[in-house]
């Protein structure tokens, strides 16, 4: 059994708040040979400043960063060791520090609170975080290798070779628990497959039906290709900033109010049970029947204590009391369908075993209670890995400062990359979003960060 | 001095944009280091786990996969038979592996849980059909081995 003493669920606290300025996408595609990395990354970095009404010119904005955090996961997938200094010297910000973050599907959450610990520190002022991957130089199935090669390479990767399976593992125990019907599971690819059709930057936007998800194929059971991420080729950046650099560069800088990680065993298999980690909406009493009494058979592999630690310490560092009332947007992790699920209830979003009544009561659509993945999401929209936690954030940051309309209703941005808008376009912007969150996951729950944004 | 190149060209996928098709045909030679007792002890149709030989550690139920040394106290571990019989904790079925997967699918992948040891191994199960608490017994692959996980698998156990 794990024990956790109080030393290591001390409360993490920033010495000076943390800003995020700005944030810059590329468009994710399945193939993009048309641009290399560090093209792909000079565009987000450019959309990001140039784009979010900075008070700042490009030329200032460059005399303004000093340190820069870098994000990609998989360097056989870029066939590049030292890519983050190809990309730092194409971006032309030699002979500056940078350091690169990997933390597997969570390296762009990890890459953001390297730069918020930078910035919260006073060792930097201004601090790009610019995430990629590039996964198109290999097949499909070679991809799915090199991915696995994230599982243990002595007792799991030969296993199958596809990370999917390893999910599903844990999707069949947590149905086997719990019973969600699979049309509940359906209803989640649906939302993020068509919230991914109001995005300008998706790569898998689509309007299916729940009986099109319960007729797919399955990629191994109980999983079907529609309830599974893309694998994704783009680049996205944000910028944090201290006070007095983010009122200096915008007049709506969103503050960091909280950033933390957690992890557990890269094995599923590895995972033993501990008592239940309450989170501040949570009591003995809430769990006063959960596996009939016995509240110390967790997380087992229905849910991922990675993300409950992380929440546990975002939520006391930022002082949220329930997420559900207190957040106006939430971006998840959505890899598979069935681990969106397990996540609510690790998040605190409903008690552990009821996770999928987030769905089933409309709580996570827009104009829900709490509207989740609005941007389409990994199922819908990207998982350029190394992009991903940062994407989400940026998607975070246009939402709790007015602007998703600006990042996606211009008909010119669809034509930038390609695309006609649709002609049933639909805004997301939620209405006077104030506080949003993010959920950026590794490995089956191998490293998770909780992110939680307000605007000032 | 004149260099020349060596006659090897990379092959032309596409012109535009142009991309060329680079080749990666080495090998790693990878060691199990302290683990390879637990493969070496899969092709004598063993199943070896550890166990904390230290005293003062709380956890005394057996690890599989093996450490050699304890995650609790980071002691040297001892090696012991493992039982070689269980119950399926969850299953799943490969339907499209990744590239390097050495054998067919569609393969049932399980996770095993057995009495007194305190992880849930994963394998795959070699006949019949899985389901959750199914009991199941260890078999090997001993007649050429692959020095690899897939050593190991189970069948159900009447």
């Amino acid at each position: 059994m794990i024990r956790l003493a109080p030393g290591n669920l001390r409360i993490p606290r920033f010495e000076r708040p943390v800003y995020v300025v700005a944030g810059g996408l590329t468009d994710y595609r399945k193939q993009y040979p048309e641009k290399n990395t560090c093209q792909l990354c000079t565009e987000a970095l450019r959309m990001a400043v140039e784009e979010n009404d900075l008070k700042v010119d490009p030329e200032e904005f460059r005399r303004s960063v000093n340190w820069c955090v870098y994000s990609q996961f998989a360097d056989h997938f870029g066939d590049q060791l030292l890519a983050a200094a190809k990309v730092h010297d194409y971006l032309g910000f030699d002979p500056l520090g940078n350091i690169e973050v990997k933390t597997g599907g969570a390296t762009g959450g990890s890459a953001v609170l390297a730069a918020a610990q930078a910035v919260a520190s006073g060792y930097a002022s201004c601090v790009p975080v610019v995430g990629w991957e590039r996964m198109d130089e290999v097949s499909t199935k070679v991809g799915n290798s090199y991915i696995a090669s994230a599982a243990c390479k002595d007792f799991e990767s030969e296993l199958g070779w596809m990370y999917a399976s390893y999910y599903a593992l844990m999707a069949q125990r947590y149905q086997y628990e719990n019973r969600v019907p699979r049309e509940t599971l359906a209803r989640i690819a649906c939302k993020n497959h068509l919230y991914a059709c109001y995005s300008p930057y998706s790569q898998n936007p689509g309007r299916y039906t729940i009986d099109d998800v319960l007729k797919n194929d399955l990629v191994s059971d109980p999983l079907s290709f529609l309830e599974c991420c893309a694998m994704s080729v783009g680049a996205a950046v944000l910028i944090l900033a201290d006070e007095e650099t983010a009122f200096r560069m915008t007049d709506q800088p969103v503050r960091l109010t909280a950033i933390c990680g957690g992890t557990h065993t890269l094995r599923t298999a590895d995972r033993r049970n501990m008592p239940i980690l309450l989170l501040p909406n949570e009591t003995e009493e809430t769990y006063r029947d959960y596996f009939h009494g016995r509240r110390d058979e967790w997380p087992g592999f229905s849910s991922f204590l990675a993300a409950r630690m992380a929440a546990y310490l975002a939520y006391h560092m930022a002082g949220i009391r329930d997420p559900v009332e207190d957040f106006d947007l939430l971006e998840t992790h959505d890899a598979f369908t069935i681990s969106d699920i397990q996540t609510y209830e690790d998040i605190g979003l409903r008690p552990y075993g009821q996770g999928r009544d987030f769905i089933d009561s409309g709580d996570a659509y827009f104009e829900g209670r709490l509207p989740t993945n609005l941007s389409g999401g990994l199922i819908g929209t990207m998982h350029a890995v190394g992009a991903t936690g940062i994407f989400q954030l940026a998607e975070v940051l246009w939402q709790l400062q007015g602007k998703w309309d600006k990042f996606h209703a211009d008909p010119a941005r669809w034509a930038r990359y390609g695309k006609r808008k649709p002609d049933d376009f639909r805004s997301l912007q939620v209405k006077n979003a104030r506080r949003g969150c993010a959920i950026s996951h590794a490995g089956t729950g191998s490293h998770v960060t909780v992110s939680i944004m307000e605007r000032t | 001095m004149a260099v020349e190149l060596n006659g090897t060209i990379a092959e032309v996928l596409r012109e535009e944009p142009l991309v060329i098709k680079n080749l990666k045909t080495w090998h790693h030679s990878h060691s199990y280091g302290g683990w390879g007792r637990f493969f070496k002890g899969l092709r004598e149709g063993r199943l070896l786990a550890t166990r904390c030989t230290n005293p003062r550690c709380a956890e005394k139920r057996l690890w599989l996969p093996p450490r050699c040394e304890c995650p609790d106290c980071w002691h040297p571990m001892e090696w012991v038979d493992a039982p070689t019989v269980g119950r399926i904790y969850t299953h799943t079925t490969v339907l499209y592996p990744g590239a390097l997967f050495r054998a067919a699918a569609p393969c049932p992948l399980i996770s095993v849980e057995m009495d007194g040891v305190c992880t849930k191994l994963m394998s795959y199960l070699k006949e019949g059909t899985p389901r959750i608490g199914l009991p199941i017994r260890a078999v090997f692959n001993r007649e050429r081995p692959t020095n690899t996980i897939l050593d190991l698998a189970w069948v159900p156990h009447a």
